[in-house]
């Protein structure tokens, strides 16, 4: 059992696990509640990723296609663990398909869950057919066609809305979703690449597009792609009567109020805790930090660990990450577990 | 409730009748002031590529407003009312009344440049302070200035004769400007280039001035240059 590591969820940073386990020449059992591997990529349908530009199908289906090729990897997809006993380097599992799993570690790579625009309201999503949130737009880009989904015409004017939510007090989300920002400008060069008449407005409190973002999604989506960045939080979004939707808010730098038409309103939603948070901290008996993600178990010596030891994390699950950090934490954390199992063995002697 | 503190508000805000009538209701008096709402309720999505076709407003569109324009501004430092930053972002989304209400200060830009120099996006401020300016004064908004009138002058008697005649271009400038022949300087001036004229100048100056004549062989080219230039601008602004 010591051979073996049980990974729990497969997107990218659980892919990434595996991949670093079985490499190491551990054996991987990966539990997916979903019929498909791949996570939210996948799952949501988006379109191309930020920074390669490559079809998330493409990008993420070869992470796929290399753990499912490995002959040291069990899938079990569909499939929850429902209980998990025991201590490092001696864990069982209990499966929601009634099979038990034998591990020496486990990763938790369970990810995260998009904001539900729903929960606010007053941006309109669930009330206007034109009202989308940044999944639905990443599969609309997907699909080849920009158009309102009202009636099927070529929008003139978008407007995306940035921090929806995030950074918001109302709702309890009180963090930076980290990739919003960036993945909206990108959204709005897509935009227009697909529909060069259609202009695009990003409503902004701050752009964070970090690190090497700025330029080359800021900046090229900017001054290539003609978005207009207005800096103002959109107070309400409601219909004008005539077909379109009215954008309401005030704009900061022009110190006045705005009400301005719009064909399209895009949410740039936020990354909440995943839903299941709850029942995964009480299943394998792993603390969640205030926010509702998974608690690091200690900074510095042990970035990829939880608060039970043997038990490790890494991408969304710890809080809003990018899927190029995801894959990087992902693999961390394999070679983490694999070095924590192999320090037991070294041990017993 | 009858609005007392009117200074607060712009004054073309303020609507107010002095006899007015509703529903058989009289209303006359500060009882009816009313003031229209200061919500921006359209952009016009076209201003922004007509700044960017004049010289100087190229690079409007790399603005992201952090300022460094206004901050290192020499007329700002003079008057909060000059704020480069706030322009250029009215400019992007084509905010033309917001702009056309500081008419009568766009102007002032004294192209020191620091602007230009500290800008991180390089946006060249000053260039596009001076866009705004023309684009006005193209617009009509703001009259045209006096070295546009000048330069008009001048232009038109290249395409007409293919030279200038000083004497004329001073005439058709002062008439236009609504200014005085009789300046203090041009009779000072005159008056000793008539005394220390050798004579045979004077003569053809003055034949020149009489005559108008055409430099030779000058043909139509003046046509030609006129219809090139009308072709030029139209191409730069759409």
């Amino acid at each position: 059992m010591q051979d073996t590591v049980l990974i729990v969820g497969s997107g990218p940073s659980g892919l990434s696990a595996a991949a670093q386990v079985a490499g190491a020449g551990y054996k991987v059992v990966m539990v997916e509640k979903e019929e498909v591997l791949g996570g939210a990529p996948i799952l949501s349908g988006y379109a191309k990723l930020v920074p390669s530009g490559e079809w998330a199908k493409d990008a993420i289906g070869r992470m796929v296609k290399r753990v499912e090729d490995d002959k040291a990897v069990t899938i079990h997809k569909g499939t929850r663990v429902t209980k998990l006993d025991g201590e490092p380097g001696n864990f069982t599992a209990k499966l929601s398909n009634n099979k038990q799993v034998k591990a020496g570690a486990v990763v938790l790579a369970t990810g995260f869950t998009h904001f539900d625009s729903v929960n606010k309201p007053e941006w309109g999503f669930g009330t206007f057919p034109d009202v989308l949130t940044s999944t639905q737009m990443e599969q609309m880009v997907a699909s080849g066609k920009i158009a309102c989904p009202s009636d099927g015409r070529v929008p003139e004017r978008v407007a995306i809305l940035l921090c929806v939510g995030s950074r918001d007090r109302q709702i309890g989300r009180e963090w930076c979703s980290k990739i919003c920002c960036t993945v909206s400008a990108n959204l709005a060069i897509e935009i227009k690449e697909m529909s060069p008449e259609t202009d695009v407005f990003i409503y902004y409190m701050d752009i964070r597009t970090f690190g090497l973002y700025e330029d080359r999604f800021y900046w090229k989506s900017q001054e290539e792609f003609k978005t207009k960045f207005v800096k103002a939080r959109i107070a309400e979004v409601t219909a004008s009567g005539d077909g379109r939707l009215l954008v309401k808010g005030e704009d900061t730098l022009v110190k006045r109020p705005i009400v301005i038409p719009f064909d399209m309103v895009v949410h740039a939603i936020g990354m909440d805790p995943n839903q299941d948070n709850p029942e995964i901290s009480k299943v394998f008996g792993v603390e969640l930090e205030k926010h509702g993600f998974l608690q690091k178990g200690e900074q510095y010596t042990n970035t990829c660990g939880t608060s039970r030891p043997g038990v490790y994390s890494c991408g969304a699950a710890y809080g809003p990450e990018t899927i190029d950090d995801s894959i990087a934490q992902g693999a961390a954390a394999g070679g983490r577990a694999v070095m924590d199992l192999t320090a037991l063995v070294r041990k017993a002697g | 409730m009858a609005i007392h503190e009117k200074s607060l508000i712009e004054p073309e805000r303020l609507l107010h009748h002095d006899e007015l009538v509703v529903d058989g209701v009289d209303v006359s008096g500060h009882w009816n002031t009313m003031i229209t709402p200061r919500t921006l309720t359209d952009y016009d999505d076209d201003f922004e590529a007509k700044i960017q076709a004049i010289p100087g407003g190229e690079n409007v569109h790399r603005c992201w407003q952090c300022g460094s324009c206004t901050n290192s501004c020499t007329m700002y430092a003079q008057n909060v009312q000059f704020n480069p930053r706030y322009w250029i972002y009215a400019v992007r989304l084509g905010l033309k009344e917001e702009i056309i209400k500081d008419k009568d200060i766009v102007w002032q830009c004294v192209s020191c440049n620091k602007c230009t120099n500290i800008c991180p996006k390089d946006v060249r401020p000053e260039g596009v302070m001076k866009a705004l300016a023309h684009w006005m004064e193209e617009e009509g908004i703001t009259e045209k200035t006096p070295s546009t009138i000048f330069d008009e002058e001048f232009t038109e008697q290249i395409y007409a004769r293919g030279r200038i005649e000083d004497s004329h271009v001073l005439m058709g400038f002062y008439k236009k400007t609504g200014q005085s022949m009789f300046q203090n300087w041009l009779q000072v001036f005159g008056l000793r280039l008539a005394r220390h004229l050798p004579v045979s100048l004077g003569l053809k100056f003055g034949r020149n001035v009489l005559m108008k004549p055409r430099t030779k062989s000058w043909g139509r080219t003046g046509e030609v240059l006129q219809q090139y230039v009308r072709e030029q601008k139209e191409a730069a602004h759409g």
